[in-house]
């Protein structure tokens, strides 16, 4: 195999581990592979590739309850057409098996995550699709989204730049009276550290004097870009109009005297 | 890469399948069975993608690049998998970390890759190759030599 041949069989090997390959380059590949007597080399460079994908991976996502059962009863379908299907480990203990579950939990995260982490964070649901409950433990973009397909009575706010000039958050807010539930969606405000001080909501509601508006609950920031935030409100809220983001102490306080870091008023 | 919550399910229903059929194939000298089920899933997920060719939106790229260059300081890392993996990368050169990371992980293409952070096309995909030829002979899986002595 000449220099260039060998070339070509890398570039494939790297492409096909990035981005997978057409059907015309795997022949291509395979054909370069015979040539080279390489054997296939394709696994180590996609198991390479695979290793490096799981740098940011979150495993903290639980399975859904309803893809938990899809994938149990596939499973009673597939071994029961396949009953001499191996055992994947040689170990012959219940911690052969342990590492599969782990790996496949962790199957189940580079997937989920892959889809649902990346932007935009908005779930496309199909016409007709029930609403998710929270109990198949959504994830607050899922959550906030499922607020505003089923709350009959959303107020929603646009957040901005409040009194302190250095700072432009941008970001918005749900609200629903009827749920008594909230998220806000925020972006541009720096991360805090927790041991120092947090971010607080506060909302200016009907039922409250706005010199002592509602503490909406506090949230520290630990990454860059857009976060969802479930609103904690602490009594009831009635007909917010205003809501605020301030600056406090960790554990946040029960009246503010700061500035507002980010504010927004009711549009709807 | 995909957005929708009920082709997400969908891919992690077939991921399943791929694993117990390729089950058998697993090679505990290769790599933990995290790597190998994840390798399964890149294999699944990249199918569904080149399948519907969908692409993430050019406006979403500058998302991506504002992201932290790695969540590796936080509690996302739970795993010896994802520690092993940062380790890795924090062996690579930057500029071959950067490439790799909005490839592998966030899945630009080249093209995307050097226009979102105005690396020439040619100098992205040497960065590619580099890495991963490195990541490779970091993790015990061939060494450039090797693959250079074989294939010749």
């Amino acid at each position: 195999m000449n220099e260039n041949m060998q070339e070509v069989m890398l570039d494939l090997l790297c492409k096909k581990a990035e981005y997978g390959l057409s059907e015309h380059e795997e022949q291509q590949l395979s054909v370069l592979q015979s040539s080279a007597g390489t054997g296939d080399l394709s696994t180590s460079f996609e198991l390479a590739t695979a290793t490096l994908a799981m740098a940011d991976l979150d495993t903290s996502e639980e399975m859904p309850e309803h893809l938990r059962s899809r994938i149990v009863a596939d499973a009673e379908k597939y071994f029961k057409a396949n009953p001499t299907v191996p055992e994947p480990t040689t170990r012959g203990s219940i911690f052969g098996w342990l590492g599969w579950a782990v790996a496949a939990a962790a199957c189940v995260a580079l997937a989920l995550n892959l889809y649902l982490t990346r932007p935009p964070t908005n779930v496309v649901n199909r016409p007709g699709t029930p609403t998710p409950t929270p109990e198949q433990k959504l994830t607050p973009s899922q959550m906030r989204q499922a607020l505003i397909l089923s709350a009959p009575d959303l107020a929603r706010a646009t957040l901005g730049a409040g009194e302190i000039n250095a700072l432009k958050p941008t970001g918005d807010i749900v609200w629903s009276d009827s749920k008594q539930a909230g998220y806000v969606r925020l972006s541009g405000l720096p991360r805090n550290d927790p041991s120092k001080e947090t971010y607080q909501l506060w909302i200016v509601a009907e039922n409250q004097d706005p010199k002592t508006p509602v503490d909406g609950g506090t949230f520290d920031i630990s990454s860059d870009g857009e976060i969802i935030i479930p609103i904690d409100a602490k009594v009831k809220v009635q007909n917010p109009q205003v809501f605020a983001i301030t600056i406090e102490k960790p554990g946040g306080v029960v009246v503010s005297k700061n500035k507002h870091a980010a504010v927004g008023k009711r549009e709807t | 890469m995909l957005r929708n919550v009920n082709d997400a399910e969908d891919v992690v229903q077939e991921i399943f399948v791929d694993i117990w059929k390729n089950a058998e194939r697993f090679d505990p000298s290769q790599s933990s069975e995290t790597t190998f089920v994840a390798m399964i899933a890149r294999r699944r997920i990249i199918d569904r993608i080149r399948y519907s060719a969908r692409r993430i939106s050019p406006d979403s790229i500058e998302d991506v690049l504002a992201e932290p260059a790695s969540r590796g300081d936080q509690t996302l890392q739970t795993s010896i998998e994802a520690n092993e993996a940062a380790k890795v990368l924090n062996e690579l050169r930057p500029e071959q970390r950067q490439v790799l990371q909005l490839s592998i992980v966030h899945g630009l293409s080249h093209q995307e890759i050097s226009d979102a952070t105005g690396m020439p096309l040619g100098t992205v995909k040497t960065h590619a190759r580099r890495g991963i030829l490195q990541a490779r002979e970091l993790l015990g899986l061939g060494t450039i030599e090797t693959t250079k002595e074989v294939s010749v």
